[in-house]
């Protein structure tokens, strides 16, 4: 007899190339598995193994709530995981939340890894999302959370840059006025882009870029904090029933 | 003393692994004739992060693969802790063999599988037969996880693949474009990635590639 137990599913990207993309995602598995709140807590990845598609395979519980360890909104978590989890199908009671880069308590986090990169009230933070051209959805968390995170008045400015699409963020140094810059990645790993696209495309000594007496500093991402996991927690209380 | 552990003394092999039941505690050994020479830290973490780089320092994205590191074990004082940690080398091999031997396994075939593919990955369903079969075959020979989506059968003990797995896609997918451009192949470099297919010198690109009657 199974029925009664709970069960989380922290859906991610995973990849084929980058060793460490998923590593966040276990992390939180296990600070999620911790609390006890949950009888099982399991993983799943769209390019790793255990893959999407067999999420469920190992659950005894027949009541599952699925976080999509995402930031955006949009074809991942709106066309890909439904249809790769089978939620249509699944036979089981199923809970689909919404990303962890919708959820308002993510706005505490970047704040968070901002203060950890040494931003102050003086300083201008800029709010570094992908983006991409290709679908107007992927930008619109990462304003979200920008807005959040200009309302706290924690800093004296804050701006919103993106790896993919405009603004730039090699535009961040024009778009803001403080002395001291500190750009926070809004990513879920400090895989590929956060470790290397990003540094190397800001020409980053170190985690820094000094330009004409102003210093731009480099946070780690936000997916790898330790927070991530009440945010996670969050939105499996508030994820609703899936229907499709 | 874990009673269900002494309820299972014996040793047996899962994969590449070797796993030995005592009276008092259980060891996981990767491939090699000498299995005392790395003590790995027994826990989930310690061994995923093991296990997912082979010897040569590459990320090994399919975990099925015959290239787990040599000589190495794990000592465990609970099956709990054991079955966690063949979790972590071998995910889902434990549900899929009992599923498979209680004939409830769901099986989806590579043609299904491809078919839903959407984004950048919905070109990899124009892929021909041959070059599926080819594909499957090439990547599926390296992997101790047997394709039963393939109607290929598992011997007891060996782990059953109910369903083609996500690098199998990214193959297919490459495959396309090779039945379209018809590259030339280039020798085999190690220190290119496992899965990084459109990159000349990947080892299953490259043999895909060379392999006569490849439908190119």
């Amino acid at each position: 007899m199974t029925g009664g137990k709970r069960g989380l599913l922290l859906a991610g990207h995973g990849s084929h190339l980058d060793a460490n993309s998923s590593a966040p995602i276990f992390a939180h598995a296990a600070r999620v598995r911790a609390r006890g709140c949950y009888d099982e807590v399991k993983v799943a990845f769209w390019k790793e193994e255990p893959g999407l598609s067999r999420a469920f395979d190992a659950f005894t519980a027949e009541d599952i709530t699925v976080v999509p360890v995402f930031i955006s909104s949009g074809y991942f978590t709106e066309e890909v995981l439904p249809r790769e989890l089978g939620l249509a199908t699944v036979g089981r009671t199923v809970r689909y939340a919404a990303p962890v880069g919708a959820h308002g308590a993510l706005a505490a986090v970047i704040i968070q890894r901002a203060r950890e990169a040494g931003a102050g009230p003086a300083d201008a933070v800029a709010v570094l999302g992908h983006g991409t051209p290709r679908n107007p959805n992927s930008e619109k968390n990462i304003y979200a959370q920008a807005e959040r995170v200009r309302t706290s008045g924690a800093f004296a400015e804050v701006t919103t840059v993106f790896l993919d699409q405009e603004p730039s963020m090699h535009n961040v140094f024009e778009m803001t006025a403080a002395t001291t810059i500190v750009a926070v990645p809004v990513f879920v790993a400090d895989g590929w882009h956060v470790g290397t696209t990003i540094p190397a495309d800001l020409a980053l000594d170190g985690a820094e870029l000094r330009r004409d007496g102003r210093t731009l500093r480099y946070a780690r991402a936000v997916g790898t904090h330790e927070l991530v996991a009440d945010v996670i927690l969050a939105l499996a209380a508030e994820a609703p029933l899936w229907t499709s | 003393m874990d009673e269900l552990m002494a309820s299972h003394i014996g040793a047996f092999m899962l994969g590449q692994l070797t796993i030995s039941l005592s009276e008092d505690e259980a060891v996981l050994a990767g491939p090699g004739p000498c299995p005392i020479d790395t003590e790995v830290v027994a826990t989930p973490e310690a061994i995923r992060e093991w296990v997912r780089i082979d010897a040569l320092g590459r990320y090994r994205p399919l975990s099925g693969a015959r290239t787990l590191r040599p000589n190495w074990h794990a000592t465990f004082a609970t099956l709990a802790a054991l079955d966690e940690a063949i979790e972590a080398v071998y995910p889902l091999a434990q549900a899929h063999i009992a599923a498979w031997d209680e004939g409830t396994l769901r099986v989806v075939g590579l043609d299904e599988v491809l078919a839903r593919q959407t984004g950048r990955y919905r070109s990899a369903a124009s892929l021909s037969q041959e070059g599926r079969d080819l594909a499957s075959s090439l990547l599926c020979a390296g992997c101790v996880r047997v394709p039963v989506w393939r109607r290929d059968y598992p011997a007891a003990g060996e782990i059953p693949c109910p369903e083609p797995c996500s690098v199998l896609v990214s193959y297919c997918r490459e495959a396309v474009s090779w039945e379209e451009e018809h590259p030339a192949p280039r020798a085999i470099d190690p220190l290119v990635p496992f899965a990084a297919f459109e990159q000349p010198g990947n080892a299953l690109r490259e043999t895909y590639l060379y392999l006569p009657g490849v439908p190119l």
